[in-house]
Order: structure tokens, then sequence, then C-alpha cells
């Protein structure tokens, strides 16, 4: 990607600024003017009249290419829509008009961004191209700005931008964004403190609160004391309601009298995670009964605006199967610096995966 | 051709250890033979067909070799020390001939492609795994002109050197004012100060009764 000076040279006539007049551009001159604009002053393909010289002095050119092209080489505007092509995966759209050689991938629906982050590596690897996107799981909404590319010179050979290409290309593109199935969920309070009324639940106002605004639906809303045969009573009434996601809180830490896990497994937990990289979050738990996710929100919950439940829930809505692996790559960039004022998800916590 | 694994578990047993050279090394092979249209490069209908040219003396090089079955010694296997990971499979054939290169990247991606992996060759040796082709290697296509006298087969020409008397074969002589001689005499032997000598128990033979 930074070696820039490959085959730019070789390809390009240099011309004085004041030899160009009635010759085209052959790419977008950038224009700058600090805290007021950035954008083209002239096209590509713009034909240089005595009027534009001056303009053109103005912004440092006293000489310009022009474009002597072979029949393996490709101009950087092509090059772009080539990479474009290749990187948009499912949920992803891009329009064919590149501006100062950069094309932009937009997302095509509301979802959840994905990025394959090792092709993207290995295809920023490649001298000639670059791509920037988002972070992988982010949330965002039909036409926001995924991701955008361009090729680096001008004027190069058709070769490595075809291998970007195809790296690119491999397994459906490097960004999708992947749409939020809209589940219905089954809220499981347990806690005998909650379910005798010695103190009121805080948590079932929050966890609705925070499945709504992903588009779910709440089915139910259950408490259960800490008795584990009570709790899979009441996960076992939730599947039978037709929930086809099941949020659990309390009882996920390590007191005698926390036994929802216990209560989790006697209703026939197929896989069960306990504890993720994440603080606030380290005692979160995820489990599966046969195809349906169950997510075990420790105590944090209720204290902090966001935890893990932020970071996970949107994936599995998405359709992600999580696992051990998912729950400990949150590790780097999962440490909530716990701000007065909270940006989430405007700041690094989750994005390090 | 056998499936990866079995390549790669042959190969290490063969080279003397795993490690993510024979990785490359063997995919390097597939790769090769797949481009050149031999599926079975071992097989005696198609050994004769292939010659490999390995530019490195690395593990790679002993994989490529091993899952291509070419041989030094039969002149299927040409060692040319650029120090370049790199390996030109030619179908005699056909002509047809593929320059396969290591990327340099793939190192770098190793951390990409097997985030999970602590130790470095471990990872190297996992993310060579997963690691398209597409992003292992480059590739070339090339022209490879071979001389008669590279080909396997007999021996073309034998000339004695003219100043120490070896034989030497298949044009490798150096002419100088119009003679020839053999590499050591014309001079850049990798050895010097050569004198013959006696050695103990010198009329050894091996046991064959």
């Amino acid at each position: 990607m930074f070696n820039s000076l490959k085959g730019v040279t070789t390809v390009l006539k240099k011309i004085k600024l004041r030899d160009a007049v009635g010759t085209q551009l052959s790419h977008d001159i950038t224009e700058i003017r600090p805290g007021e604009f950035k954008g083209p002053a002239f096209r590509r393909g713009h034909t240089v009249c005595n009027e534009d010289l001056c303009h053109l002095q103005k912004l440092g050119k006293n000489h310009l290419y022009l474009l002597d092209m072979d029949a393996d080489e490709i101009h950087e505007d092509q090059a772009a829509a080539m990479l474009a092509d290749a990187l948009t995966g499912e949920g992803v759209r891009w329009q064919n008009e590149p501006r100062e050689g950069k094309i932009k991938l937009v997302a095509a629906i509301d979802g959840l961004l994905s990025v394959e982050t090792a092709t993207l590596a290995a295809v920023n690897m490649i001298d000639e191209v670059m791509c920037a996107t988002l972070h992988s799981h982010s949330l965002v909404k039909k036409d926001d700005l995924v991701a955008a590319t361009r090729a680096l010179p001008l004027v190069m050979k058709r070769a490595p931008i075809e291998r970007a290409a195809a790296i690119a290309a491999q397994s459906g593109g490097v960004v999708r964004v992947k749409a939020l199935r809209k589940a219905n969920v089954g809220l499981l309070i347990t806690g005998s403190e909650v379910y005798h009324g010695l103190i009121e639940d805080r948590f079932a106002p929050l966890l609705n609160e925070k499945v709504t605004a992903l588009g779910c639906r709440v089915a139910g809303v259950t408490f259960a004391p800490d008795d584990p045969g009570l709790i899979r009573q009441a996960i076992s009434a939730h599947l039978e309601r037709g929930c086809d996601l099941l949020l659990l809180s309390g009882g996920m830490s390590v007191d005698p009298d926390d036994v929802t896990r216990q209560g989790i497994k006697l209703a026939g937990a197929t896989e069960m995670y306990y504890g993720s990289a994440v603080l606030p979050g380290a005692m979160f738990l995820v489990a599966y009964l046969g195809e349906v996710p169950l997510l075990g929100v420790p105590a944090c919950g209720m204290y902090h605006r966001i935890t893990v439940l932020d970071l996970i829930l949107p994936r599995v809505l998405a359709g992600e199967h999580i696992g051990k692996a998912e729950l400990a790559f949150l590790g780097h960039g999962g440490l909530c610096k716990d701000c007065p004022q909270c940006s989430y998800p405007h700041c690094p916590f989750g994005k390090g995966t | 051709m056998r499936d990866f694994k079995s390549l790669v578990k042959s190969s290490a047993a063969a080279h003397g250890h795993l490690c993510p050279g024979q990785v490359v090394g063997v995919r390097m092979a597939m790769l090769g033979c797949r481009l050149i249209g031999l599926d079975e490069p071992t097989r005696i209908d198609q050994i004769k067909k292939l010659i490999v040219y390995v530019e490195m003396d690395r593990c790679t090089a002993d994989a490529v070799a091993h899952v291509t079955g070419v041989k030094l010694g039969r002149r299927s296997l040409k060692f040319t020390d650029y120090g370049i990971m790199a390996a030109t499979f030619v179908n005699l054939e056909t002509q047809k001939a593929f320059r396969i290169i290591s990327t340099e990247e793939s190192r770098d991606l190793a951390s990409a492609y097997a985030p999970e992996v602590a130790e470095k060759y471990a990872r190297q040796l996992k993310a060579y795994e997963r690691m398209p082709d597409s992003v292992l290697f480059r590739v070339q296509q090339v022209d490879v002109a071979i001389s008669e006298l590279d080909l396997p087969g007999p021996t073309r020409r034998k000339v004695a050197c003219s100043r120490c008397g070896q034989v030497v074969r298949d044009g490798r002589e150096v002419i100088a004012q119009g003679r020839p001689l053999c590499k050591p005499c014309a001079g850049g032997a990798y050895f010097s100060n050569a004198r013959d000598i006696t050695w103990p128990d010198m009329n050894r033979t091996p046991n064959t009764e």
C-alpha cells in the first residue's frame, strides 16, 4: 500500500501547465480550503482552457500529467470500481461515481456491519490499493457509509488490481451488512429477593428497552426465585410460548444462591459459555437451547448503561453463533472507561475485534 | 494427488519436522501442478512431463520436491540459488510454465488469519493453512527455455578437462583459450587446496554376500 512510487512514472507524461491548454485532465484535481471546502475543483476529463491556468497555479499545479496508457494498464477510476465491486458483500451497495479516485460503499439495509478483517488486511497489503471500513459489529442504518476504497496510483498495471479484487471477492466480499432478526424475546428475572417482593425489579424495564430498541418484541416477562427447578420451568414456559431469544438476569455470580446456571443446564442447554473478556460483563453467559440463544446478564447490567450485552445482543440478532472464542476475543478493547459522559458507540469499547 | 493434510504429514516426515515451510511448499506444489494440468505428478505417465525449479534451499523446497516427486538425480528438480521463496513448474509436454512466489505479506498477515494462536510458528502454520492461494502466492506465467543439456535422460556430452583430465558431463565445461576446463580448474570452486590422499582401511567393500 505504501510503495506508491512503483510503476507510476513510466506511464505518465508530465507537461508544463502552460502547454496543457486544450488537453484533458487525467484525474480529479482536489482543492482544500481549510474549514470551508474539500472536493474536486476540476474533474477528470475536463478540457483545460486559458481561464483555468490561474486557478490551477493557485492549487500548486505547475505541471499536469498526460495519460498514455498501455493495454495492460488501467486508470484509478476503473481500478476503484473493480475493487468496490469485489469488496461489496451482501447488504452493501456502491455507485460507480468515483470522486478523486475514491468510491464509497454504503449500507443497503439497516443492520450489523461485518468486516472480514483478515481479507481486508490482505487486500491492503497490495501496494496499489486501499480500503478503509468502519469497525466490524457496528450497527448501521441504510445508506450509512461503511467503507471506501481507492487505487493509489493514477495509472497502474491491471494485474495487481485483479489480484486484489480476487482476494476481496473470496467468500462473498469484505464488507457485509446483516439484518437483525425481529426476535420474540422472553425475559426471565431470577432472584428470590425480587420474586418475593423484598425489592422492586429494575432489570425488566432496562432489558425491555434494549431489545425493543433493536426492533425485537418482548413476548413475556417472568420471575423465578433462586431455585434451579423453577428456573428450568420458567425457561421451558418461554420456549413453549414461542420465544426465540431468552434474556436472563440475576444469579450469574459466584454466591451459593446464584443457581441460574444450574437452571439453564436443567432446561437442556446444548451449549453453555460462562464468562466474557469484557468489563463490565465478566460474568456474562451465553447458552443455546437447540437453536434458541439464551443470554445471561450479570447484575452489572443494572448499573452500567453499556455492558457486554450491548456488544453481543446485536451479533446474536444478526445470526452469529457466539461461543467461547467470540467471548474471549472481546478482551482487546473490552474495557469500559466508565466515562462520566458515556459516548458509546462512539468510543473504543468493544471495537478491538 | 493425495489430500492436503496427508501430503503435509508425509512431507513433514520426509523433511524431518513440521514447519510453516512444509505447509507453504505443499500448497505451492499443489497449485503448481494444478496450473500446468498434472493431477498425479508422481505417477509414471506424468512423472516425465514435469520439471520444477526451486529458487531457495529452505524447508519449502523439500515440500515441493516431496509432493511433486521431482528429484535432483532425475534432473527433474533444478536448484537455482536465488534466495527467493519461489518455484517454477514446467510441463514439458505443453511447454506451459508458472512461477509461484510466496508473498512476503503472508508473513505479516499470519496474525490476522490465526489471531487465536499465540506462538509465532504455530500461528504461521495455522494461518498458511487458512489463507487462500491468492493471498499466499503471486503467480507469473513464464517461458522457460530448457537446454537439451539440462533435460532428463542419458548424458548428452562428455568432455575431459584439458588441465586435470576430469570428465565433465552435459556441457558444464568452461572453454578457456579454446580449451575445455572443468569448473574447479577454471577457478572459483567452492573448495580450495585440494590434494589426493590415502585413508585408513581404504580397501574396504560393502558386505553384500
